[in-house]
């Protein structure tokens, strides 16, 4: 009974097994893949002004009207050079975000896991912060030397810090345990957060400002330059992460489980554990404090077409990727022609799902 | 073979077991029986890699701490005594995961339906479609031993024996399906594979052991064959408890042995 042919035609075509979801991941990635394609164009073409990215669209394609005259001009500027990069960005950001969650899950076992919640994000706040508050005085020689690019490497190494000194706290004679590395991960939050508290005491009025807009969390100041900068680290970071899915999916079976199906764990969880800090830093150095995508993704998706990671974590850039372009449409629409900070947006949206995920699995998992 | 020569865990600086030798002959069922704490799980847990272990253990003439976790994983496959899970896989996506890092000895084309195979050897036809965690405990159990074989299906593969270690591989069952559970190893054994067994039902043990090893306080009290090893001192002595071996109850007590199946 498990034996189904397609159309009814005995022992031919392609073998459907029963409980095998494999089918409906591959239809359900390559929907978001287009899904992700249409938001694109939406963000593209929604905005503040009323510049049209198809009329921008049109002229690339047939270079007809180009430059010719100064509406068409300034369309172009608004499309090419504030909205595209806005959406690769936010693409970018929402992608990394998504898969860490997901990656981050399946390394804990735990489905409420996230890049938050092990401090990943409170490290890379602060050498953010540390950036915007010192980069004039302590940290001039710095930013003289990395110019706009201090602001994300410093969040970058801030991330990694936490996750290298979290993963030798957590990790006794080649084995990380996944409890101490939680609690490890909120005591390093917490020391995080109180030394950004202390900056943010030092820091001025203009500083203070741009610190709370930065860790709102925002895409607004995106340019092909932060892409640059940003965007190689995000996308090596994503490469990688496909090649994490089968030990992830033996991993859901315990640790020692997974060793005995095969799989290196100790070399899974380390390179599990810089994928996301590299990912989840660069992510928050361009864009702040954006929460949340990490954990109702991969939920979403899971309901959808089940744990398998190897379907799980590309379908999560996808959904990660539209879902943050939405809440960005949103953010900038809903009180153009000033913006909402998109942190608040997926908190808002997310932090009721959070909740919502936690009461239906109250009692069946054990936190 | 699978051989342990003077093999010692501990953890900290407790010492669990001490000095055992151990042997799992291709084409045999090898038990382990003792009372709870004994040793027997850490024992096998130190073969299947899982721990630190001082002495020396060798897995078809390779020491086993030169393995790499995937050239182990082709040559044992480890049934653990209990398996939670943290996402909502379905039966069929658990036992594929057998086929992860080892070799199944099966062609990709049957590879594809190895899944159903297993789960019908483990009498769980048609239960493919049905999420893990709503499943009874021993019919997560056999899902667990469906994947298990998955990993090993052939037991010999490049004339080279493979082993199946089962940490009380019966433990939840009912006697239909602990007979199953039983039957599955033997045929495994007779095709030229080893087994590797935990187990406490001292009948079976008997009906189904080839070499019964008899853990004691992290020592190995005795190690032979059922009618070498299962003697009335023995048993008092390692289970603290007066029990006579083939004594048949008083009156007209019922008894069932698995010894009656037909």
């Amino acid at each position: 009974m498990a034996d189904q042919t397609v159309a009814g035609v005995p022992g031919t075509l392609r073998y459907v097994a029963v409980g095998d979801r494999s089918s409906r991941a591959r239809l359900v990635i390559f929907l978001l893949g287009v899904a992700l394609v249409f938001t694109m164009l939406f963000s593209l073409a929604s905005g503040a002004s009323d510049a049209s990215a198809v009329s921008v669209v049109r002229n690339w394609l047939f270079g007809a009207t180009a430059g010719t005259d100064l509406m068409s001009i300034r369309d172009n500027i608004i499309v090419y050079d504030i909205r595209l990069p806005r959406v690769v960005l936010g693409a970018l950001v929402g992608a990394a975000l998504a898969v860490s969650g997901a990656v981050m899950q399946g390394l804990f076992r735990n489905p409420l896991a996230d890049p938050g919640l092990i401090g990943v994000s409170a490290g890379a706040s602060l050498g953010a912060v540390s950036v915007i508050v010192l980069g004039g005085t302590m940290l001039a020689p710095l930013t003289a030397i990395f110019g706009t690019f201090t602001l994300p490497l410093a969040a970058f190494v801030g991330g990694l810090v936490t996750t290298l000194v979290l993963y030798q706290v957590a990790t006794r004679q080649g084995r990380t345990s996944v409890a101490t590395m939680l609690l490890a991960g909120i005591a390093l939050a917490a020391l995080a957060m109180a030394l950004t508290g202390v900056l943010i005491f030092m820091a001025d009025d203009r500083q203070l400002r741009d610190l709370t807009f930065w860790q709102l969390g925002s895409l607004a100041g995106a340019t092909w330059q932060k892409i640059g900068a940003v965007g190689p680290v995000i996308v090596a970071a994503m490469v990688s992460m496909p090649f994490l899915a089968r030990g992830l999916n033996a991993l859901a079976l315990g640790e020692a489980t997974a060793s005995h199906l095969g799989i290196s764990v100790q070399r899974l969880k380390y390179i599990a554990i810089l994928s996301v800090s590299a990912a989840v830093g660069a992510a928050v150095a361009v864009s702040g404090g954006i929460g949340f995508v990490g954990i109702v993704v991969p939920h979403l998706l899971r309901l959808l077409i089940g744990p398998d990671n190897r379907y799980l974590l590309p379908a999560s850039a996808l959904l990660g990727a539209a879902l943050l372009l939405l809440a960005d449409s949103l953010a900038r629409t809903i009180v153009a022609p000033a913006e909402l900070p998109i942190g608040i947006v997926t908190a808002l949206a997310g932090a009721p799902f959070f909740l919502w995920i936690l009461l239906r699995k109250r009692g069946i998992i054990d936190l | 073979m699978i051989e342990a020569r003077g093999v010692s865990v501990s953890i900290g600086r407790k010492c669990i077991v001490s000095d055992i030798d151990f042997e799992a002959r291709p084409g045999e069922i090898a038990t382990m029986v003792g009372p709870n704490g004994s040793g027997k799980t850490t024992f096998l847990k130190a073969l299947s890699g899982e721990y630190a272990y001082s002495g020396r253990i060798a897995v078809n003439g390779n020491d086993l701490s030169d393995l790499a976790p995937a050239q182990a994983a082709s040559v044992r496959a480890v049934l653990p005594q209990a398996t939670s899970l943290s996402f909502p896989f379905t039966v069929r996506e658990i036992v594929k995961l057998g086929l992860v890092g080892g070799r199944s000895g099966v062609s990709a084309g049957e590879a594809e339906r190895l899944p159903e195979r297993a789960l019908a050897k483990v009498d769980l036809e048609g239960f493919a479609g049905r999420f893990y965690q709503e499943l009874s405990g021993g019919e997560q159990q056999r899902v667990q031993l469906a994947r298990v074989l998955c990993q090993v299906w052939a037991p010999v593969i490049d004339g080279q024996p493979r082993y199946l270690f089962l940490d009380e591989p019966v433990s939840s069952l009912d006697i239909k399906h602990q007979l199953i559970i039983m039957n599955i190893a033997r045929d495994f054994a007779q095709r030229g594979g080893g087994v590797v067994a935990i187990l406490h039902d001292l009948n079976l043990t008997a009906m189904f052991a080839d070499r019964i090893y008899v853990m004691h306080r992290g020592n190995l009290a005795a190690a032979g064959t059922p009618s070498d090893v299962l003697k009335d001192n023995l048993i008092e002595e390692v289970f603290g408890c007066r029990l006579r071996v083939g004594a048949l109850p008083a009156g007209n007590t019922p008894f069932v042995l698995p010894q009656s199946a037909l």
